[in-house]
């Protein structure tokens, strides 16, 4: 199909200083884990965008000293001539994928643990971090800030040699630069605190100096927050940015205009839960209204006439995604192709910001399950070899997540039939019904894409509202048996605190309920009290309690947990998630594990009270999100009960369980899950999934005797104690 | 109790077309095939009448080799023969002849084809189907009453207007059967594979006859005067809808 008309003014090319983008897609900086030590899987992850048709893309946030280590956390570094090389990878994929190339600049000041390199960071003024605990940086005199800037210079010269197109002078989440123009973090006295022009002196002086040293070959963006929300001390878009914008348009090549803090990064990268697409378009319209130059801006871009109406409007000249660039790489291309449908639009669930937050591991994608296995698993995310075994029939139990990625991604690999089967009226499986928890409404997208695809996939046949029982499965006439049945929430409270049920927890009982009955089954509690008892961590117990409230009974919401949601502050959905069960007056009560549930009362003690105080709380109703468990009935009675042997001779060669029902994770895993089996399926033994390269050092008798020589050397004159 | 089910393979529509270059025909490459839906309710009918009364149900197309595919469907689901005509016309009275001559032979006790096919919407053949056969008929059928031995059935006819006919009928009777008069079952792999090696029975269509028409030329009518094309962004387009409405309205 051809590309719609409407939306011909996102493939215009723009000119960025000495560069020209080819068309008005660009991925902004953002994590992935790789950095600049795995720089096979970073440059593998990068030039998959450029091939879907990202005009500019970016790196992380790139560490620019030692000093600015954010051990646990994964940054790119490109301190010496090895980040150099490394990174240097990443940029020629991109240039012979005709995209341009830019390095984030930056140093993180207080924020930066320094974990690793156990360096001091130097900032503004001494004051601990607001996202960090027990981290200080120096409070920099004249010296010191001339020695930062130089950082920068240094830098930005190596991010030049390695080929970069665009370097950034990153200011916003709170780093360096930003920490200078905020009273938040300044509070200096000196010409580099107080009135405008001197908090504004540090990142101006710097953009000077980067431009001065890399300017004629090099674009300068300049990264900044438009908004922190911190109230006055935060930086104001009409008292501090849009004057900055003023101050050094003349120096700046291209804008990337976001907002917030680093605190709460996640009124940048927003949640859907809390914000559609395009949530900081009045503030990056604001900049590009008195800017002359290309702004730049993320809003989880993924609807074209969004993004096309945003240039049109003159609120922004490029369209800057992370999360949808991930969930999708192809995002461009298909809309160049008018594929429309084909989009495999980000949720915005930040689990694959979680990743990043946890501090190390690569990231991971709800929707594409190939984010970050582009280089280590060989994994793309539009092209499928045909499976050895394609001449084989497939029966896939269970159109949940996992079942549907599964299927979807057996018909790609040339399966010759693949019946999906699933007892529910609808795909989706639990997915069918957590969309319609408050805000995640998003959500749905997990069904939706797959069923589009799957009515695509001429091979492929969903069989709705049947429910199979083993001896249907052992006669379907499949070679291969894929079971994905999913899981659910346990009826009796057992829990990984106490490894045990709770007493009187029975969700059988008309009063009692688990969020399948609730959600699933449609069952109601009466009563205006209702005790939501959560030891999952993630985001069904706020859900649910959410929900309750919302419909006007009074919750509790008890965890033996010390917050309640704790994965939540991973996916920066916790803080928001906070102000709406204090407004609805959701009483938290963490630590508190249940004794025993009787009809009226749940019965409850501290989880560190060794005398064990009992505390009473009226409940009308009890919702149990204790744990889940596997639906693990059909294959096991395929495997125990009828057995391998007796499959094999109906003709089933293999059997094969994904998803919850190996064992109950997040969406993301699910889909992984399902996705990893389809594509090992001729594989040996796809039950087992194939190691994967690791980007490590590698040690062999050259590089033990030249280290073994260094280290001897060191103490080669000093006389042995 | 021998039921033979018309059924016709149709030529699904993608997202986009194009015609052949001598403009007679749908470009194959944009069409895919499958056993027409009204066809897979009027196959079921047929299977759930032998599973209460015994009997055979036979599957009966007109079409070229590619056509078995909707057969084999049929097959699948558990009817017990197919037969294929070959060198029939496409146009509905062509095929009700070919499709006549063959159930002429068969001599069922009923005869049941779907409402209409979904690619070319005509609603023509299984009624002259009846007239060729000179049986009597009902179309649009949503409930089928047929007890062992009983010489006539009753059945509902869908009406207009949400309104329901109630009508006795002799058998033999060829019924046009309506979607939603039950659940087609699906075939499990094991149906499809079983089916793929059934042999079907192959027969040329008898000479002669007129067809009900001849396609001249298929294409994009051009746009005319009086249309007006909305263009511009969503909200744009949604504003100039609702100032229509409401100019028609006033």
């Amino acid at each position: 199909m051809a590309r719609d008309p409407r939306h011909d003014i996102l493939f215009e090319p723009i000119k960025i200083g000495p560069k020209t983008m080819k068309n008005r897609f660009y991925q902004v900086p953002h994590c992935n884990g790789f950095g600049s030590e795995k720089p096979f899987s970073q440059a593998y992850f990068r030039a998959l965008k450029a091939e879907g048709g990202f005009a500019g893309v970016a790196t992380e946030y790139c560490s620019i000293s030692p000093e600015s280590d954010d051990t646990h956390r994964m940054s790119a570094r490109i301190w010496d001539d090895g980040d150099i090389k490394n990174l240097s990878l990443m940029c020629d994929m991109l240039h012979e994928r005709d995209a341009l190339a830019a390095c984030e600049l930056w140093y993180g000041g207080p924020h930066a643990p320094n974990m690793e390199s156990r360096c001091v960071g130097r900032g503004p003024t001494q004051i601990p971090s607001d996202f960090e605990y027990l981290t200080y940086a120096i409070e920099s005199d004249k010296d010191d800030i001339r020695h930062l800037q130089n950082l920068y210079v240094a830098a930005a010269k190596r991010a030049r040699s390695a080929g970069f197109d665009i370097v950034y002078v990153y200011g916003s989440h709170s780093y360096l630069p930003q920490q200078f123009l905020t009273p938040f973090y300044n509070h200096r006295t000196d010409e580099y605190g107080g009135p405008f022009e001197n908090r504004a002196r540090f990142w101006r002086e710097t953009i000077e100096m980067v431009k001065e040293a890399v300017g004629d070959d090099c674009a300068i963006c300049v990264r900044m927050s438009t908004d922190m929300f911190l109230g006055e001390a935060g930086t104001q878009l009409k008292r501090d940015c849009l004057p900055f914008v003023e101050l050094v348009d003349h120096l700046v090549d291209v804008w990337d205009i976001n907002l917030s803090g680093i605190a709460e990064w996640g009124e940048d990268a927003t949640p859907s839960r809390f914000y559609p697409q395009g949530r900081a378009l009045p503030w990056q319209a604001a900049v590009k209204a008195i800017s002359k130059k290309p702004v730049l801006g993320v809003g989880r871009w993924t609807n074209p006439d969004m993004m096309a109406d945003a240039i049109r409007e003159g609120k922004l000249d490029i369209i800057a995604t992370c999360r949808p660039s991930t969930s999708d790489p192809f995002l461009p291309r298909k809309i160049d192709e008018g594929r429309l449908d084909d989009i495999r639009e980000c949720i915005g669930c930040n689990v694959c910001i979680s990743r990043w937050e946890i501090g190390g591991p690569p990231l991971i994608c709800t929707q594409n399950a190939t984010a970050g296995e582009e280089y280590r698993r060989g994994w793309h995310p539009e092209r499928f070899t045909k499976a050895a075994n394609a001449d084989n029939d497939v029966l896939v139990v269970g159109a949940g997540p996992a079942g549907m990625e599964c299927a979807m991604i057996l018909g790609k690999r040339g399966m010759r039939r693949v019946h999906l089967v699933e007892v529910q009226a609808d795909m989706g499986g639990s997915m069918r019904w957590i969309p319609e928890l408050p805000g995640l409404g998003e959500w749905a997208r997990i069904v939706n894409y797959r069923k589009i695809q799957l009515d695509k996939l001429k091979n492929v046949e969903f069989i709705p509202s049947m429910k199979l029982s083993a001896k249907d499965v052992a006669e379907y006439g499949a070679e291969i048996v894929v079971v994905a049945t999913g899981s659910y929430w346990a009826t009796d409270g057992l829990n990984g605190a106490s490894h045990a049920t709770i007493p009187g927890a029975d969700a059988s009982l008309a009063w009692q309920a688990t969020p399948d009955q609730l959600m699933g089954e449609g069952k109601q509690l009466d009563g205006e009290h209702v005790v939501v008892f959560d030891n999952d961590g993630y985001f069904m117990g706020v859900s649910i309690s959410e929900k309750l409230a919302l419909e006007g009974k009074k919750v509790v919401l008890m965890t033996p947990m010390g917050v309640v949601a704790p994965y939540m502050h991973f996916t920066l959905e916790a803080p928001n998630q906070h102000r709406r069960l204090h407004k609805l007056g959701v009483e938290i009560v963490p630590y508190h594990l249940p004794t025993r549930i009787e009809e009226g009362t749940v019965v409850a003690s501290h989880v560190y009270d060794e005398d064990g105080h009992e505390h009473s709380f009226p409940a009308d109703g009890v919702v149990l999100i204790s744990q889940r468990r596997s639906n693990e009935a059909l294959f096991r009675e395929l495997k125990d009960g009828i057995g391998l042997e007796q499959l094999k001779a109906e003709g089933v060669g293999a059997l094969y369980r994904i998803g919850d029902c190996e064992a109950p994770r997040l969406t993301a895993d699910a889909v992984f899950s399902g996705h990893r089996l389809a594509r090992e399926i001729d594989a040996a033994d796809p039950s087992i999934p194939l190691p994967f390269k690791r980007e490590r050092r590698m040690v062999d008798a050259e590089s033990v005797a030249a280290e073994r020589a260094q280290y001897e050397a060191i103490y080669a004159d000093v006389v042995p104690a | 109790m021998r039921t033979v089910v018309c059924v016709k393979q149709v030529l699904q529509l993608g997202d986009e077309v194009e015609f052949t270059g001598d403009q007679l025909d749908v470009d194959p490459d944009y069409l895919d095939p499958a056993l027409n839906e009204w066809d897979s309710f009027a196959t079921e009918e047929a299977l759930l009448l032998r599973e209460r009364l015994g009997g055979e149900v036979v599957v009966l197309t007109c079409g070229p080799k590619q056509s078995e595919a909707a057969l084999r469907r049929c097959l699948a689901m558990g009817a017990d023969r197919a037969i294929r005509i070959e060198g029939a016309g496409r146009d509905p009275f062509s095929v009700a002849r070919a499709l006549a001559g063959v159930v002429a032979v068969e001599a069922p006790d009923l005869v049941l084809c779907g409402v209409q096919s979904s690619d070319a919407v005509q609603a023509a053949t299984g009624t002259a189907l009846a007239e060729l056969l000179d049986l009597p008929r009902a179309a649009v059928v949503t409930r089928l009453e047929l007890d062992a031995g009983a010489r006539t059935a009753v059945v509902d006819r869908e009406l207009e207007g949400g309104l329901l006919d109630r009508v006795e009928i002799e058998t033999p009777a060829v019924l046009t059967i309506q979607t939603g008069i039950n659940q087609p079952r699906y075939a499990n792999l094991r149906a499809i594979k079983q089916a793929e090696q059934v042999a079907i029975d192959v027969r040329a269509a008898a000479d002669g006859g007129t067809p009900a028409y001849a396609v001249r030329r298929m294409f994009v009518p051009e746009r005319g005067e009086g249309a007006e094309m909305i263009g511009g962004g969503p909200a744009e387009i949604a504003g100039r809808i609702a100032a229509i409405v409401k100019e028609r309205l006033a």
